[in-house]
């Protein structure tokens, strides 16, 4: 009876760490985006990027850790775009974003048709080009442990250790300072001498970086393979998550683990067979968010030049 | 009439910076001119796609009558996403409003069975009052308990899709052995002559009279109509009306507007119950014109999240929501055209819209680097 | 001024365009297309392989094909339009979404030739629509018996993408072959509410596999990337649907139900090429007429004699001595 209860117990943690590892790296490059001042609500186009990059450099070199960087990169030429337009050239920054999620499932779409003979999906990576397992078969087979641990993936890890690095990164290093000042006040930043323009573009770069680390981590640890509805709707969420967890990352971690957690809980919910609809199991993972949300939240602030474009006078 | 290039890029100039709807239309310009770079390294010739996508819209009356038809839901949400914007809220949850409007309608068109005259308004504004509460609970999340807009309306439409599916699995309401909701009675029908079209003598002639079945092929319904009333009417609300000076002080700047005395929360939970109401409107509109009943859905059929970019590309204003939905529904509904006729992957439109919403969103960009030519030509 | 500029190059580029449409339309040969449902081209499923069947068609008869994708269910009307417009000899639609558009269409304009994938009108069927269906119960019932022979823990499991009709004959049609090949063996099933999110099918088949299962069976469109990928992970089977999924995990698809949704297609442009469109009538492909089966490389896993006592059933079911069930229903009676 207890070990029944342990073994579920393990399987719904097991699900919950698999389910929120590619929402908390995207979450992270919200968090840094919005810190710096510029929403990004194109995550989205950047996780399907990344993902689809992940998954054919996977295939085609071997790697994974040589594709995972290689999403990192193209989901970081999308935040490029998305910075070249916010930063430079003062765009609507949601607009953009809009667009860059159009943009993304497009490009990824069009260029796996040349790379994979006119397919939208790519073609499966064996076990062993995948990113490692590091507790594969360290704990005892059945046990608690062993059931959480022994299929997670190397990204799974890596994105906790990310989490710490962005958060000491923000509120134990001067860049972080300045980062976040250039998101609350752009103009006493620069009057103290910081390149808020710089700062702005870096921020943005690497919420694209992390965004296609978190389509990455779709296509080269939870599946092996991209397909076009793989990414469906993971960056909104995330986006989510990062407001959830008050634009703070130690925040958007656990608002990660709380939606895949939900998820862990449906799934288990939903091997038996109840009177009640499976939809309404289904729907439970975004009830219990908006309820955590109303009950033990509160209210949430946006840095406070988070969406203004920020120009020094007379630039053009 | 002598026209000097030097005056051409003055006048573009100007027509570009000082006009709203000069840029839009050289950033749909410069979107084409990217799509069509990627067209053509595709091995594509993209005056041909083009060529088939105006065709595909302009050449017939039933294909201007799709192109509407596919316009109308994109309008509303479209409305919907700029009201909210307007008055500072950000609704993403166009999606889910959408999907409770027409879930809702199609239960009202199906269970209540009244005359027709009746029938047809009750299920709208049922509908219309259940999104709006859809809608407006984004709202009291965020009034009450500080809930971000953002994160209620993307939760709330996960939980509108299940919930729709949901209803659909009641008995009752699902079609035997089917995966579909029932249809709507007959009273509740808002597409033009659909009895008579499907009626045997009505097929009758309708072969008989080509230019009438080419034009009556097409659900042609009165909701653009409707789109476009709703459309003046927000823009009289937001204008014309002390309501309107509320919301839109309460989107200009919060806090001024609590100092002058408006109640920021009331005023907040008004907007999204009218933006959930007008997405809602679109789902209604789509089930009593075009489907007259709702499917199980797997995955969002992005009413709502196309919405945002019509929105956009209206620069939020109620009237430029109109050109805009019927812009993208064209594009939609033309560019899935390239794929029969030449075989172009129809991906392609996702980056031609892609684009022009990237240029709209960069107005700079474009006097950039027309400021710069101007300064050759010696202008300035 | 600026309304002539403006004009003048949507005139440039309206002229460009029309000059360059000339050659749109192929000169000779039948035409054909489809329009797939909201899963779109690339499904790895029967959207797919509809398509697959007509290009093979293509080539076999000189024919010209061509296909329209939906991304909203709103999309079938105008595309069967647009379809209809090109002069397409036959139009298709892929899926049983498409059933009552179709049928209206067809009524509408008696002179053009229409054909569906997964519907049947019965007698209601005009005299101008074929309607295509598939019996999913009966490969399903191969697999399942090939499931039931091969799990040495009793226990095998099935994930279904959302619960209707169609998916509950792959879903019965498995259970009951299991339950001839292995009366002892218990049927894990649970849908996801998704063909899209491939992490729930993976937690899925974890859950499965952790309650004991060791094969898994999922027709659950892209949440089956992800119960493949647990069978991988955990070392354990799966069992694919549609297509034949062995290259997604060589060492652990064991088999796939395959629908052949390409071989229908291919048929009836033979007979429409041949002029015996078969219009009015609805064509059942199962195993008998080579519509259904299990994937040929099924060899590779699965033992030889399990697979020739796979072939015993199939020639049992072919012959009607075997009537595989397809719904909650007739599974009850089956297994009285």
């Amino acid at each position: 009876m207890i070990e029944t209860i342990l073994n579920n117990l393990a399987l719904i943690l097991g699900t919950t760490l698999m389910y929120s590892t590619p929402l908390i790296y995207t979450s992270l490059g919200g968090v840094l985006s919005e810190n710096s001042g510029v929403i990004n609500i194109g995550l989205e186009g950047m996780m399907v990027i990344g993902a689809f990059i992940g998954a054919a450099i996977g295939y085609y070199v071997g790697n994974p850790w040589i594709a995972f960087i290689g999403a990192g990169i193209a989901g970081g030429l999308f935040g490029l775009l998305h910075a070249f337009a916010c930063v430079t050239f003062g765009a609507n920054q949601v607009v953009s974003g809009i667009a860059i999620n159009f943009l993304g499932a497009g490009i990824a779409l069009f260029l796996s048709r040349m790379f994979f003979e006119g397919a939208t999906m790519t073609k499966s990576i064996p076990l062993d080009n995948k990113m490692p397992r590091p507790l594969n078969g360290v704990f005892p087979d059945g046990s608690f442990l062993n059931i959480i641990f022994d299929n997670q993936y190397a990204t799974v890890y890596l994105a906790f250790f990310m989490v710490l690095l962005i958060w000491f990164f923000m509120y134990k290093t001067k860049y972080g300072l300045r980062l976040r000042s250039v998101g609350e006040h752009p103009t006493a930043a620069d009057t103290l001498g910081i390149n808020v323009m710089r700062i702005r573009y870096f921020a943005v770069i690497m919420s694209g970086v992390f965004a296609g680390f978190g389509g990455a981590a779709m296509s080269l640890a939870i599946v092996s393979n991209f397909r076009p509805t793989l990414i469906s709707g993971h960056g909104f969420i995330a986006l989510a998550a990062m407001i959830f967890g008050k634009w703070k990352p130690q925040g958007a971690l656990l608002a990660c683990l709380l939606f895949g957690g939900a998820q862990g809980l449906a799934v288990f919910l939903g091997q038996f067979d109840f009177e009640i609809s499976s939809q309404l199991i289904s729907m439970l993972p975004y009830v219990i968010t908006i309820v955590v949300l109303i009950g033990f939240v509160g209210k949430s602030a946006a840095p406070s030049a988070d969406g203004i474009p920020y120009e020094k006078e007379s630039k053009y | 009439m002598k026209l000097t290039l030097k005056e051409l890029r003055k006048k573009l100039y100007i027509f570009a910076t000082e006009k709203t709807i000069g840029f839009t239309l050289i950033s749909i310009f410069l979107g084409l001119v990217v799509g069509a770079i990627f067209l053509a390294a595709a091995g594509f010739n993209p005056f041909q796609a083009y060529g088939i996508i105006l065709r595909g819209i302009f050449s017939k009356p039933s294909y201007i009558s799709y192109t509407i038809v596919r316009a109308t839901p994109l309008i509303l949400t479209g409305l919907s996403i700029a009201f909210a914007f307007k008055t500072g809220l950000f609704n993403i949850g166009a999606e889910g409003q959408y999907i409770i409007g027409a879930v809702v309608a199609t239960a009202a068109g199906y269970f209540l069975h009244l005359p027709l005259l009746i029938h047809i308004p009750v299920v709208i504004i049922s509908a219309v009052l259940a999104a709006g509460i859809w809608g407006g609970l984004a709202g009291y999340f965020k009034a009450k308990f500080g809930v971000h807009e953002v994160i209620s309306t993307i939760m709330l439409n996960w939980i509108a899709l299940y919930f729709q599916n949901f209803l659909i699995y009641t008995k009752g309401f699902q079609k035997p052995g089917g995966e579909t909701s029932h249809s709507i009675q007959p009273t509740a029908n808002m597409m033009i002559l659909k009895t008579w079209k499907q009626s045997e003598a009505g097929r009758e002639w309708l072969l008989q009279h080509p230019f009438w079945k080419d034009l009556l092929r097409t659900p042609m319904n009165w909701g653009f109509l409707i789109a476009v009333l709703m459309a003046v009417l927000v823009w009289f609300i937001l204008n014309k009306t002390a309501l309107g000076y509320r919301l839109r002080a309460v989107g200009f700047n919060k806090f001024a507007a609590e100092y002058g005395g408006i109640n920021v929360n009331k005023n907040m939970i008004i907007s999204m119950f009218i933006a959930g109401g007008l997405a809602g409107l679109a789902g209604a509109l789509q089930v009593v014109g075009v489907s007259h009943k709702v499917t199980l859905i797997a995955a969002m059929e992005g009413y709502g999240f196309d919405g945002i970019a019509v929105a956009l590309i209206a620069n939020s204003s109620a009237l430029g929501c109109i050109l805009a939905g019927l812009l993208f529904g064209a594009l939609k509904y033309g560019g899935a055209k390239i794929q029969p006729f030449m075989q172009a992957p129809s991906e392609v439109i996702n980056i031609v819209i892609g684009s022009i919403v990237f240029f709209i969103a960069i107005p700079k960009l474009i006097k950039v680097i027309l400021t710069r030519k101007n300064k050759k030509g010696g202008i300035k | 001024m600026f309304k002539r500029i403006i004009t003048f190059f949507v005139l440039v580029l309206f002229v460009m365009s029309i000059f360059s449409c000339g050659q749109v339309k192929k000169e000779s040969g039948i035409k054909i297309a489809m329009v797939t449902d909201v899963g779109g081209i690339n499904d790895q499923s029967f959207n797919q392989s509809a398509w697959e069947g007509l290009k093979r068609a293509e080539k076999e008869f000189a024919l010209s094909v061509s296909y329209l994708e939906s991304t909203q269910d709103a999309d079938y009307a105008p595309h069967m339009e647009t379809l209809l417009d090109a002069g397409n000899n036959l139009i298709w639609g892929i899926g049983f979404k498409m059933g009552d558009t179709i049928k209206e269409k067809a009524l509408g304009n008696p002179d053009q030739k229409y054909a569906i994938i997964d519907y049947a009108y019965g007698e209601e069927t005009p005299a101008n629509v074929v309607g295509v269906v598939f019996k999913e119960q009966e490969p399903s019932f191969l697999v399942g018996y090939i499931a039931g022979k091969m799990t040495t823990t009793n226990k095998v499991g099935f994930v279904g993408g959302m619960k209707f009709p169609l998916i509950e004959k792959f879903e019965y049609g498995f259970k009951a072959g299991v339950k001839l090949a292995n009366p002892d063996a218990e049927v894990l099933a649970q849908y996801a509410d998704s063909f899209t999110d491939a992490a729930k099918g993976k937690a899925i088949a974890n859950q499965m596999y952790e309650n004991g299962a060791d094969i898994v069976y999922h027709a659950a469109g892209g949440v089956g990337d992800g119960v493949i990928e647990a069978a991988k992970e955990q070392d354990k089977f799966a069992i694919g649907v549609d297509r034949d999924q062995n290259s997604l995990a060589p060492e652990h698809v064991i088999t796939s139900a395959m629908k052949r949704v390409d071989n229908a297609i291919f048929n009836v442009a033979a007979l429409l090429v041949k002029g015996e469109f078969p219009g009015g009538t609805t064509v059942v492909y199962g195993l008998k007429e080579g519509g259904v089966g299990i994937a040929p490389t099924s060899y590779k896993l699965v033992p030889a004699d399990i697979l020739e006592e796979v072939e015993e059933l199939k020639a049992k079911v072919i012959s009607g001595e075997i009537v595989v069930p397809s719904t909650p229903d007739t599974f009850a009676e089956w297994t009285m």
